[in-house]
Parts: C-alpha cells; sequence; structure tokens
C-alpha cells in the first residue's frame, strides 16, 4: 500500500485495491477476484496440472511423452500420489473459499440439463436470466470438482498402496480413478476454453483480478447490477 | 533346450509392432507332477541361489510351507495342503511360481513400456530397468504372483530361468529335482508327457486326476499333474482368467476415455467456429477503459 502511494502512477489503483477486496468498482473496472482467490486457484490449477502431467502416461502410452516433463515414468509414479493429494488439499481450501457463492438460485436449478448448458453455449441466455457472481454453469463445475478431488482421493488411495488392498478393490478403484479422471478432463477443456477464447475478457479476472463493466455486464449481470448499483436497463 | 537368441513376441504399453524379429521359436513348458513331489524344497533352494535372492525368513504357520506366499525374494515356493479325503488324510504338495501364462494379465495391466514382455519362447519377465513400481501387474494376475520389493522398488517374480533358458540350460529348479517330478522342455512334449501320466493317474484309480493348462489364460508355460483334480485343494484357482475389470479398464475405458478427450478438443474449435466469442455488443463498452 506505502509503495502506491509514495508512487502512484507505478501501480494500478485496481491493482492495490484487487490485493485484499473484490466485489467493487475501481475506476472504470470491477475486481472480480482478490488476490487470496486467485492464489488458491492457481494452485488447484497447477497441482491438478502436474497430476495430469504424472497421470497421463501412466494412463495410456499414447501420452507417454508426457513423462519426460516430469523426469520419467518412475518420477511420474512416484511424484503422481503426491500432486493428487495437494490438489486436494487446494481443492478443500477453494471448496470453503468459493462455497457461500456456490448456492443454486431456484432460477438456476435446470443447469444439469444438457439443453440448459447447451442454451448457455449457444450464447442464447436471456436477459432476465440475471444470475449472481457465478452462472448455474459455473456452479456446477464447482460441485463437480469437488466431487472429483474426492473421488480421486479415495480411489488413488488403493492405487497408491496397492499391497495393502485386496485385488477386487484395486480393480474397482482403477476403474473410477479412470472414470473421474475422464470427466475432469473433459470438464478442464471446457473450462480452460470458456475462461480464455469463447469469452474474452474473463483470464484476467483469474491473473489481474479485474473485470471490465461491459464485461460483468454481459456475462453476469445480476453481479453487476450489484456492485455498481445500477438499474437493469441502463446502459452508460 | 534349444532356445537360443531371445525374440519378444509382446511387451507392456506399447502402441503397435511389439514382436521384434521373425524367428518362430518352440514354446517352451515347465512340467510338474505333484503325485511325485516329496517337498524336499530343492527346487526353492536351487531358485534363491541362482538368482542370488536374499534369504527371507521363514514364517511357521502350523506346516511345512517355508512362506504363507511368494515373495519379492521368494519366488519358488512349495505349498504343502492337508485335506481329508475318503477318510484318509491327503498331504499335497505343489510347487508354486510364476505360471508363465500365453495371456498374461500382469503384461495386459503394466502400464510401463517394455518392463513386462513376454519372449517368443512364452517366458514372461519382468525388466527391472524399466518397471515403475506400480504394483498394476498384481492386480491383473489371476495367481498373485508378482511381488513389490522394498528394496529396490520394483516388482519381482520367476523367470523361468530365462538366463538360462537363453544359454541352452535348464530352469534350476527343474536342474535341482531329486525325483524327476520336474521337467523341462517344449510345451508341446509337456503337455504329452502330462497327458500319459494323467491316463496312467486314472488306471491306478485316481479317477480326478487332471494336468492344469488353463485355457482362461490361453494356457500357461507351467503345466501341472493335480493327482486328485480339484484345483483348489492345490490352491490353485479352477478357472483363472484376466480380471474382468482389468480387461474392460484396458480395452474399453481406455479407448473411449482417449476418443472424449480429443472429442472434448475437436468439439471446442467446432464450438468457436460456429458460435465464435461472447463478447459485449458494439459500443457497450465505450468510456470503460481503466482509468488511474
Ligand atoms: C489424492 C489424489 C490422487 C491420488 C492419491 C492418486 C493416486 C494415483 C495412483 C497411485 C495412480 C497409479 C499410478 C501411480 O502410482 O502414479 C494413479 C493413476 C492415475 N491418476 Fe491419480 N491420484 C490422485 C489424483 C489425480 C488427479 C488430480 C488426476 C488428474 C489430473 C489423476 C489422474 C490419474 C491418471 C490419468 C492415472 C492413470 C490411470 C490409469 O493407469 O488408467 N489422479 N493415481
Ligand atoms: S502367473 Fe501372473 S505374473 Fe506370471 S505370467 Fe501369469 S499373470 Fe503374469
Amino acid at each position: 500500500m506505502s509503495s502506491a502511494s509514495a508512487q502512484p502512477n507505478r501501480v494500478d489503483r485496481a491493482i492495490v485495491v484487487a490485493r485484499d477486496r473484490d466485489n467493487v468498482v475501481v475506476a472504470g473496472e470491477i475486481v472480480r477476484h482478490r488476490r487470496a482467490t486467485r492464489i488458491i486457484h492457481w494452485t488447484v490449477a497447477l497441482t491438478f496440472l502436474i497430476g495430469l502431467l504424472s497421470g497421463m502416461p501412466i494412463w495410456t502410452p499414447l501420452f507417454g511423452w508426457m513423462a519426460y516433463l516430469v523426469g520419467g515414468m518412475e518420477v511420474a509414479r512416484v511424484i503422481h500420489p503426491y500432486a493428487g493429494v495437494a490438489f486436494v488439499i487446494a481443492s478443500a481450501f477453494q471448496f470453503f473459499h468459493w462455497l457461500g457463492d456456490m448456492h443454486f438460485a431456484s432460477d438456476e436449478k435446470d443447469w444439469w440439463r444438457p439443453s440448459r448448458m447447451a442454451r448457455y453455449m449457444r450464447w442464447e441466455d436471456e436477459a432476465s436470466e440475471e444470475g449472481g457472481k457465478y452462472n448455474g454453469g459455473q456452479k456446477l463445475f464447482f460441485w463437480a470438482v469437488c466431487l472429483g478431488a474426492v473421488g480421486f482421493l479415495v480411489t488413488g488411495i488403493p492405487m497408491w498402496f496397492p499391497l495393502r488392498f485386496p485385488a477386487l478393490l484395486r480393480e474397482i478403484a482403477i476403474i473410477l480413478h479412470d472414470v473421474t479422471f475422464i470427466c475432469f478432463l473433459i470438464g478442464v477443456i471446457l473450462h480452460i476454453y470458456l475462461g480464455t477464447a469463447a469469452e474474452p475478457g474473463t483470464f484476467r479476472a483469474m491473473t489481474r483480478g479485474t473485470v471490465t463493466r461491459s464485461w460483468a455486464r454481459l456475462h453476469h449481470p445480476g453481479w453487476f447490477r450489484k456492485v455498481t448499483g445500477e438499474s437493469r436497463d441502463k446502459r452508460t | 533346450m534349444t532356445v537360443q537368441a531371445l525374440e519378444i513376441k509382446r511387451s507392456s504399453a506399447a502402441m503397435w509392432g511389439t514382436k521384434t524379429g521373425l524367428r518362430e521359436k518352440p514354446v517352451v513348458s515347465k512340467y510338474i507332477d505333484t503325485t511325485t513331489c516329496i517337498g524336499c524344497k530343492a527346487c526353492e533352494a536351487a531358485c534363491q541361489e541362482w538368482n542370488d535372492l536374499k534369504t527371507v525368513a521363514t514364517h511357521q504357520e502350523g506346516s511345512y510351507q517355508t512362506l504363507p506366499h511368494l515373495d519379492a525374494d521368494f519366488w519358488n515356493l512349495i505349498r504343502f495342503n492337508e485335506r481329508e479325503v475318503d477318510g484318509g488324510l491327503m498331504w499335497l504338495m505343489r510347487k508354486d511360481q510364476c505360471m508363465h501364462c500365453a495371456e498374461p494379465g500382469c503384461l495386459e495391466a503394466c502400464p510401463a513400456p517394455g518392463a513386462i514382455v513376454q519372449y517368443a519362447n512364452g517366458i514372461v519377465d519382468v525388466d527391472p530397468s524399466k518397471c515403475i513400481g506400480c504394483g498394476y501387474c498384481s492386480t491383473g494376475c489371476p495367481f498373485d504372483v508378482p511381488k513389490f520389493h522394498k528394496t529396490t522398488g520394483k516388482m519381482a517374480k520367476c523367470t523361468l530361468c530365462v538366463d538360462r533358458v537363453e544359454v541352452g540350460l535348464e530352469p534350476a529348479c527343474i536342474k535341482a529335482c531329486p525325483t524327476g517330478c520336474l521337467q523341462f522342455g517344449s510345451k508341446e512334449q509337456m503337455v504329452a508327457m502330462g497327458n500319459a501320466r494323467v491316463s496312467q493317474l486314472k488306471g491306478a484309480g485316481f479317477q480326478d486326476a487332471m494336468l492344469y493348462d488353463p485355457q482362461g489364460v490361453g494356457g500357461t508355460s507351467v503345466v501341472t499333474v493335480l493327482g486328485h483334480g480339484h484345483p483348489e485343494w492345490y490352491d490353485l484357482p479352477r478357472d483363472p482368467h484376466v480380471p474382468l475389470l482389468v480387461r474392460a479398464w484396458k480395452s474399453i475405458l481406455r479407448p473411449l476415455g482417449v476418443l472424449a478427450a480429443f472429442a472434448a478438443v475437436i468439439g471446442v474449435f467446432g464450438h468457436y467456429a460456429t458460435y465464435g466469442p461472447k463478447e459485449p455488443p458494439e459500443g457497450d463498452g465505450v468510456g470503460e477503459g481503466r482509468t488511474k
């Protein structure tokens, strides 16, 4: 803070505010994710990536090249469970951090339907579907990730210590670990797509922490109105 | 024996082209006759010596059996089972080791390229330099054979003395057997010898005698004459298969998963090409740039 006031022209005011406050308007921008949120989320993403790079070469030789990125197949086998546990711990922090924002509103309860998701993906949401800070799809993904983290942990342990568990349990664990992983991978591909190319202006919410007003009005009108205090129809 | 150079027939976690060379090799096999085994454990000692395995502390469980089951440092175990048959007590001994399956579940389950290989002569071997110690092979094996070695962090099991067979010698256990109940040769010869012994036993009143060469795993390179039939009396599964879930994992779930992952990536490009990015309407953001 002190450096910001000492050098007012060097550090962007929005960046300074975004260190420890969110859901506020700063000079034409809106802070969406404060620093703590961003650190938690990138920890989840990084530990997931390490889990991915060390798990996928073990999954199939088609992705065997990924093993080189972590130091070989033996290293992959050793670090994978630890990366997995780190991912689960980071996900637990994220769970408590975001839980309050992730309850489904009554008009969001239909988001589990593929038809509802498809309508969103055709960019055909109605203006009346305001939503809160997150839309139904994001909430669904949040809960899926939490479930997936538990699934990885529960099924990963018998795979970690195969000698301590009966063969049938190990077989079931491997199948479920794989199913969890496949669903997770598809979800993450869509998640990254939506956070970058599909919805421009989103990625900076997880880097700078801020978004533009027009972005907020388009993607999260309910949240935009609450944060800015503007009426529904006002256009600047 | 006649097997000299080692051609590989199958290798774990290979995408394609696992077969090396063109030469077909005769499949070799051990022959075990449980009816003439006297439980002297010479084969156990020979196995330990030839393979330079560490001495394992014996484990007394009220029988003559050295250990309750195979160990990473103990690849050849005579199992001693007692059973009452028709009012008489039977003392059943069977030499337990890797069965060297024609369709090995260990190899199918193994994720490390080349860590488990099946040579053209039928021997299934672990290459410790490529093994990652994940233990998947023990999940795939219907006989619970491969064991995790705590010191090396790798899996270990009977190699069928591939290093001896390669240079024309018989496996150490066979060499040591004093009664001739262990033999080594081509699979054909061993099966023929086993069938002959089974009919001899049947003629002598052992109606249930059978040759154990389980077809569920494509047959094995260890054929065992069971004097009383009933594989489970000898701690053998009656009809072993590579576990169904291991099959489903590797041959259904995995290709489906790979396909789904690629489909998701292609779908994302398709979506972008069809719907484009979701951006604020023209003019909406005017005058909203960041100001300091
Ligand atoms: C607490 C969490 C986790 C634990 C304890 C765990 C443990 C394991 C273990 C022990 C294996 C066997 C191979 C090895 O030892 O490296 C494995 C395989 C695998 N894991 Fe995990 N894991 C966890 C989380 C994850 C995560 C977050 C991912 C996704 C990025 C993942 C993806 C995979 C994949 C693709 C395989 C290969 C499965 C196969 O061979 O079919 N795991 N896991
Ligand atoms: S008995 Fe087990 S370890 Fe031996 S070849 Fe068959 S599946 Fe592999």
